[in-house]
């Protein structure tokens, strides 16, 4: 009964928060729904932890891996929310601008985030997978400017076809377990195909393709070069917490269901081919994102850019496998979800003070935006890897992992990379810092919901990259189980 | 009285040949009323195909699979798009950027290419070439639609091609997926054409045009 809280409270919360017009009563019911649902996760990791995984009828399980990733859920969303309740004092009325909407979208859109990390079944979390982009692309359509509905309208056409790819990789797998023997109920359920998964191997060539249309699917929704089009435009246009949401939990949700099938795969034909891909696609993702971060005009399309690299780095340690590996790119997408939200609360900032995201006309804003701008600060440092951030650790891990297996080439481009970001972010951050303010700025200071998210994130990354907490590191072993 | 189980093997062998038919002619189409029908009639292929092979299998889940696909996909969808075109009174031409005889050799090296690329599985899977290379043509041409033609109308009709592909894929070599599961999957692409709709208003509200191809504030 424990996992079905979770799944409750945002979808009926979603309805409630409908009948408050009121910007502050619906940022309140928000917050108290939200601590609501943490709670709820937090009932769901722990009797996981406890007692092992947890079912509930056909189509919802939850095991190490779905706790580790709905904590982080849990987490980012408050931080997010927090941030939000504070953010709407900028915002005008409009007819579906309105916070109830904004508010209902946004608990909508975590219902289907968490229920794809608590299925247990394929064809469900392809449903709810394709449930995130319809759930979100009106909150990235949300201001209803051209480039908002520019943006929207890409990010449902760019992922609903990709996210088709990835049903038509499911429909194979599905194939070659029936045909290896598997009931039709059992051929999508994720426990069943784990433990048949020896003996559906008999026809390599089927689960070959299903791979490489689910990473297609999937990883379009990952962010993925050459497939990750939509994705600057829609965190850029996006209001602020909503590309938090997405850049921070959507992105590794994607990832989460690029995993399951990453590991049924390979325990059926060995990891060779999928981790091949998984290496491919996540290099070329670090590469051309890396560059592309270096001619970016605009604060919210550098992050991101930075993003798609990012989950290039988490492939390649999925790719890399290895307990070093698979240890770096699961840490990772909990400490970039941290350090991205920062950022993005921070840019956020930047933009209701200045009125604008184009760089080159950002300037001095250490002066002028003291608060804020320690917090870009923070949050660039990090996401570059520079210790004492937790970014450093993980990305220490991923790259020793390729120097044990004497990948040389993956850590060279690796190396290249980062600090070919860490000249861009350096670059772009300095000259924003720096220089004559611009223009005068009345009241920079933050609001207390401001404050305690950033604060928050901020700390989170510096706890981390000193040491990962024991029932974290409790929680990401019981993870790796789960996927080795 | 065997008319019916003539019927359905009637159906059965010659549905690739109709729906290889249908995507030649959305090809050639000029309007977006035509290219609605023919979508249309392309899921009444499908569906026949549906409760034929429902028929023939004796699965009784799949002709609730069928009625659905006739319900949502030959009725409702195409009604709504009628609605749509009419309420945004946008052009009846679909802006294509390539020549009808263009299109047809596309579609036609597609259809060809469809058949040397399942060439190797229709056998491992036990289906036949034709069936197979039909519902990869479809997932191709819906691709091909969808980047080559600018209203936004016809990319969602687009991707309902492609969709139909992949629904077809799924039908022929598993017999359809868990019920639960197929419905589901409709609900989505429900949900997904009502927000595509709602965008296309936004689109022909903010920019005044609905060509998809004319939205280009945000690159790099």
């Amino acid at each position: 009964m424990v996992l079905l809280p979770p799944l409750a409270i945002p979808l009926f919360g979603a309805g409630f928060i409908f009948f408050f017009r009121d910007q502050r009563a619906a940022a309140r019911v928000a917050l108290v729904l939200e601590a609501l649902e943490i709670v709820a996760l937090g009932a769901v990791v722990w009797q996981v932890h406890v007692h092992g995984a947890l079912e509930q009828g056909r189509y919802l399980r939850a095991d190490g891996l779905s706790s580790f990733f709905l904590m982080g859920i849990a987490f980012i969303s408050g931080l997010v929310l927090v941030y939000a309740s504070g953010y709407f004092r900028h915002m005008g009325e409009g007819r579906f601008s309105s916070p109830r909407w904004f508010y209902a979208l946004v608990f909508l859109f975590l219902f289907t985030m968490i229920s794809v990390c608590l299925s247990a079944n394929l064809g469900f979390m392809w449903i709810m997978m394709e449930g995130t982009t319809l759930a979100s692309a009106l909150l990235v359509g949300f201001y209803n400017t051209e480039g908002a509905v520019e943006a929207g309208w890409k990010y449902l056409i760019v992922c609903t076809v990709g996210i088709a790819f990835a049903l038509f990789g499911t429909i194979v797998l599905y194939l070659a377990a029936v045909k290896a023997g598997m009931s039709s109920a059992a051929a999508l359920d994720l426990a069943s195909l784990m433990n048949a998964a020896p003996h559906i191997g008999l026809d390599p060539h089927l689960l070959k393709l299903a791979f490489v249309f689910v990473i297609v699917g999937y990883g379009t929704k990952i962010g993925f070069v050459p497939m990750h089009s939509w994705l600057p435009d829609a965190h850029a246009e996006a209001p602020t917490p909503i590309s938090a949401l997405l850049s921070a939990v959507l992105l590794n949700c994607a990832m989460y269901a690029l995993m399951r099938y990453d590991s049924i795969i390979s325990r059926a034909i060995g990891p060779g081919f999928s981790h091949s891909l998984l290496l491919l696609f996540g290099t070329m993702s670090m590469v051309v994102a890396g560059l592309l971060i270096l001619v970016q005009r605009n604060l919210k399309r550098l992050m991101a850019y930075s993003s798609i690299e990012h989950m290039g780095i988490i492939a390649i340690g999925l790719g890399l496998g290895g307990p070093l590996g698979l240890f770096g790119a699961l840490l990772h997408t909990f400490n970039h979800s941290v350090a991205k939200s920062l950022l993005f609360f921070s840019a956020g900032n930047v933009r209701h003070n200045l009125d604008t995201l184009r760089m080159d006309s950002i300037s001095g804003i250490s002066r002028t935006m003291p608060q804020t701008s320690a917090a870009l600060l923070v949050g660039s440092l990090a996401i570059v890897g520079l210790p004492p951030f937790s970014l450093f650790i993980s990305e220490f891990a991923i790259l020793s992992e390729a120097f044990t297996q004497a990948r040389y080439l993956v850590a060279i481009v690796f190396l290249v990379v980062l600090s070919v970001v860490f000249g861009g972010f350096a670059h772009h951050l300095f000259r924003m810092l720096g220089g004559e303010p611009g223009r005068r700025i009345e009241n920079s200071k933050l609001i207390p919901s401001e404050y305690i998210a950033m604060g928050i994130a901020a700390l989170c990354l510096l706890v981390f990259g000193a040491r990962v907490p024991r029932f974290f590191g409790v929680l990401l072993r019981e993870a790796i189980a789960v996927l080795r | 009285m065997n008319l019916v189980g003539i019927a359905t093997g009637k159906v059965l062998s010659s549905f690739s040949v109709f729906l290889f038919l249908t995507i030649l002619l959305l090809a050639v189409a000029r309007r977006i009323s035509t290219s609605i029908l023919l979508f249309s009639l392309q899921s009444a292929v499908i569906a026949a195909e549906v409760l034929a092979t429902a028929f023939q299998q004796k699965l009784p889940e799949a002709y609730v699979v069928g009625i659905l696909v006739l319900l949502i996909k030959v009725i409702a969808i195409p009604s709504a798009f009628f609605v749509l075109t009419r309420r945004l009174k946008t052009v009846r031409d679909v802006k294509a950027s390539t020549t009808p005889t263009q299109s047809v050799f596309i579609v036609a090296a597609m259809i060809y290419l469809s058949y040397g690329a399942v060439h190797s599985y229709g056998q491992a899977v036990h289906v036949p070439d034709d069936a197979l290379a039909a519902a990869v043509s479809l997932i191709l041409t819906g691709a091909f639609l969808m980047v080559s033609r600018k209203k936004a109308l016809m990319q969602m009709l687009g991707l309902l091609v492609l969709e139909n592909g992949i629904f077809l894929a799924a039908l022929i070599t598993t017999f359809g997926m868990p019920l639960v599961i197929e419905i589901g999957i409709f609900f989505d692409i429900l949900i997904g054409l009502l927000l595509m709709g709602i965008f296309a208003f936004r689109i022909s509200d903010t920019f005044e045009h609905l060509d998809v191809s004319r939205m280009r504030r945000l690159r790099g």
